[in-house]
């Protein structure tokens, strides 16, 4: 141990003095070596800052790992047995969406078939059941089409928006007459930019319902969207007509993977042929093997920028070995192992490694915040982001095999020297 | 008095492209302690390869090499940079100092050497004491390039002397230098075998090798005891 200590503080000492005594020589190395670490450090961060920000949408948009979605063939019947069996357990959450506009009656929306409010999808068509559609002929008015889905419990246990301002749903009340509603950012903007009559129409609902607009929350969408308590919009829509074909509404439930409310909602809805099917969500796992391949591809051109680097690096301690030959044999003639020489060589080369590798990080995470700052306003995943720690011990671990690679053959030149060359000089 | 060191019949040869040449043949010689001893011959007669192997920068082809007793013919490298940071001390003909060092860093060198670990105080007492005995203290801060020929060379006896070993072996350390600057290096060698250090000088200066207890000659490549004229 103490000899151990001996060898490993001389090292030091004679590897500093080497870096002081050739600083300019240090820094060449350095900035050969600084791209291909940046490549890697940036190429991991940028890879982990996408897959979470991928994540947290698919988590709004579709659920968060774990969720069984129960899908099935929606008729009024088999709606009415799914919000019946729902109704006690509010574990399982069923939704129902349904196309809303708010707004005067008789025109035209501003977005019309509920498009995102810079975006145009062209008129609405009105298809009646047997097939025909026709291009509806109202005239444009102050009204905004939106999606409306009415939930049997909190859904955020399995989809957690993120609250803006206001309200969310309060589940545990007596249902209000006035249906309460939550926005999402985008249907927000709408109600912000157009002044419209507070008067919602629901296609198979027999009279028109003035909501109460509660909150707003980010929910991942990017066209207009709004939620409702079911029992509340229940009041003027039956929920078994909600699946009727004529209205469009698309029922789905979300519950626990492996929760027993799943069996009951299968063998009540198989009973009536409905043919239920069921899949959990697994972002995490899909997403990170549709990922890998990208990143692998990324990784191995930052890894050839690297390998650039460290011929650089070779070069440099190669050419610093040749002119250090005589200063090695005097080295090993007053008693330097060999091992310790190869040591000091490899030792400065690591050293080089490991102040770019922390050049490196530090430009990427300084990069990441003027990011963050720059254009966190406009892009939601670049707020408050965080500098990832893998991306960070990426960067070690490239400047620490650079220093390997380029030092390796140094260090076997510099413990080969014969001592008798002080002799012959 | 046994030897310090005791060579017999030690034969190097030389195995090049060319046919195998002897560069050392049946050399025997004893060194002891406190002793000096000059070694003189022409050019190439192969003065440099003993002191190669007298110091184990190289092993003989034949012979034995006994080192206070111990037979160290055959001793592995590892051994052999353990024997040369604690028994011997190197002076050249040039005086390979590391330019980007300071006097007292180039002397500290041969104690950071990754042979044991003296603290940085204890370091720079040792290294202010070598310094001292050659008479330079004053120039411990001053780089080499800032020293004169004779300077430079009494830093590389400082360096030799400062782990205060055993034997003490010089290679023409005079060479490079004027008479005058070359007599004061020698009194500095002499000086280190006052306290009992063995002192192997390779030499061209008649006048600096009488200056020693006695003189051998080679003659390509044997050794022969020169009778004091
Ligand atoms: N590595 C080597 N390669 C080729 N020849 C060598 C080598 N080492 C020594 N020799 C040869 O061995 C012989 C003895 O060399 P050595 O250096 O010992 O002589 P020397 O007596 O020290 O000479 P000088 O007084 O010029 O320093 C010379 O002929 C030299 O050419
Ligand atoms: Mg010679």
């Amino acid at each position: 141990m103490r000899r151990f200590s001996g060898r490993f503080r001389s090292a030091l000492i004679i590897g500093v003095q080497g870096i002081r005594a050739r600083k300019l020589r240090t820094l060449l190395s350095m900035v050969s070596l600084f791209l291909g670490v940046l490549a890697v450090v940036v190429v991991q961060t940028g890879a982990s800052v996408a897959q979470r920000a991928l994540l947290s949408d698919i988590e709004l948009t579709s659920g968060i790992d774990g969720t069984a979605v129960l899908d099935f063939n929606s008729t009024p019947e088999s709606a009415a047995v799914v919000l019946d069996t729902l109704k006690k357990r509010p574990q399982a959450t069923g939704t129902v969406a349904l196309s809303a506009i708010i707004g005067e009656p008789g025109v035209q929306a501003i977005n019309p078939g509920g498009s995102p409010f810079d975006q145009n999808w062209g008129p609405t068509q009105v298809c009646t059941p047997d097939g025909t559609c026709t291009v509806s002929n109202e005239p444009p008015g102050q009204a905004i089409e939106l999606q409306l889905t009415a939930l049997t419990s909190d859904v955020r246990q399995f989809r957690p928006f993120r609250p803006q301002s206001g309200n969310w749903l309060d589940f545990s009340t007596v249902p209000a007459l006035a249906p309460r509603l939550v926005l999402n950012r985008e249907a927000a903007k709408g109600f912000t930019e157009h002044r419209v009559p507070a008067e919602m129409r629901l296609r198979g609902a027999t009279t028109n319902m003035t909501p109460q607009l509660i909150g707003v929350v980010d929910d991942g969408d990017s066209a207009p969207h709004a939620y409702v308590r079911m029992d509340e919009l229940a009041a003027w829509l039956p929920p078994a007509g909600l699946a009727d074909p004529a209205v469009g509404g698309y029922v789905q439930i979300l519950m626990p993977a492996n929760d027993p409310v799943q069996q009951v909602l299968v063998s009540k809805l198989q009973a009536i042929n409905a043919s239920p099917m069921i899949t959990t969500i697994n972002s995490k796992k899909d997403q990170e093997s549709q990922l890998k391949m990208l990143r692998l591809i990324f990784l191995a051109m930052a890894g050839l920028v690297l390998l650039i680097g460290v011929a650089g690096i070779l070069n440099v301690g190669l050419a610093t070995v040749g002119e250090r030959v005589e200063e090695f044999a005097l080295r090993r003639a007053v008693g330097t192992p060999r091992a310790l020489l190869a040591g000091i060589v490899l030792a400065e080369t690591l050293l080089t490694g490991l102040l770019t590798a922390a050049a490196a990080i530090g430009v990427s995470a300084l990069g990441l915040k003027a990011a963050s700052m720059l254009l966190g306003s406009q892009t939601p995943f670049l707020q408050n982001v965080q500098f990832p720690w893998d991306a960070g011990v990426a960067g070690i671990i490239a400047g620490l095999a650079a220093g390997v690679l380029g030092g390796f053959i140094p260090a076997l030149r510099a413990a080969g020297i014969p001592i008798a060359t002080v002799m012959r000089a | 008095m046994s030897a310090l060191i005791e060579l017999d019949g030690i034969t190097k040869i030389l195995k090049g492209q060319q046919e195998p040449r002897t560069i050392l043949s049946g050399v025997d010689l004893q060194v002891h302690e406190g002793h000096s001893m000059a070694i003189v011959g022409r050019s190439g007669s192969g003065k440099s390869t003993l002191l190669s192997i007298l110091g184990l920068f190289d092993r003989p082809d034949e012979g034995r090499y006994l080192l206070a007793g111990q037979d160290i013919t055959r001793l592995p490298e590892r051994k052999a940079a353990k024997l040369r940071s604690s028994h011997f001390g190197f002076v050249f003909q040039r005086f390979f100092l590391l330019k980007h060092l300071t006097a007292a860093q180039n002397v500290s060198m041969a104690l950071v050497n990754g042979q044991g670990w003296l603290p940085r105080r204890d370091r720079r007492a040792r290294v202010l004491e070598a310094l001292d005995r050659v008479g330079i203290a004053h120039l411990a801060k001053n780089r080499p390039a800032r020293m004169s020929g004779g300077e430079q060379q009494r830093v590389a006896i400082a360096r030799a002397l400062v782990r205060n070993p055993r034997i003490l072996l010089a290679d023409e350390p005079t060479g490079a230098l004027d008479t005058e600057t070359g007599t004061a290096v020698i009194e500095a060698l002499l000086g280190a075998t006052t306290r009992g250090c063995a002192l192997v000088l390779v030499t061209h200066d008649r006048d600096h090798a009488a200056r020693m207890d006695r003189t051998l000659d080679l003659v390509d490549g044997v050794l022969t005891a020169r009778v004091p004229s």
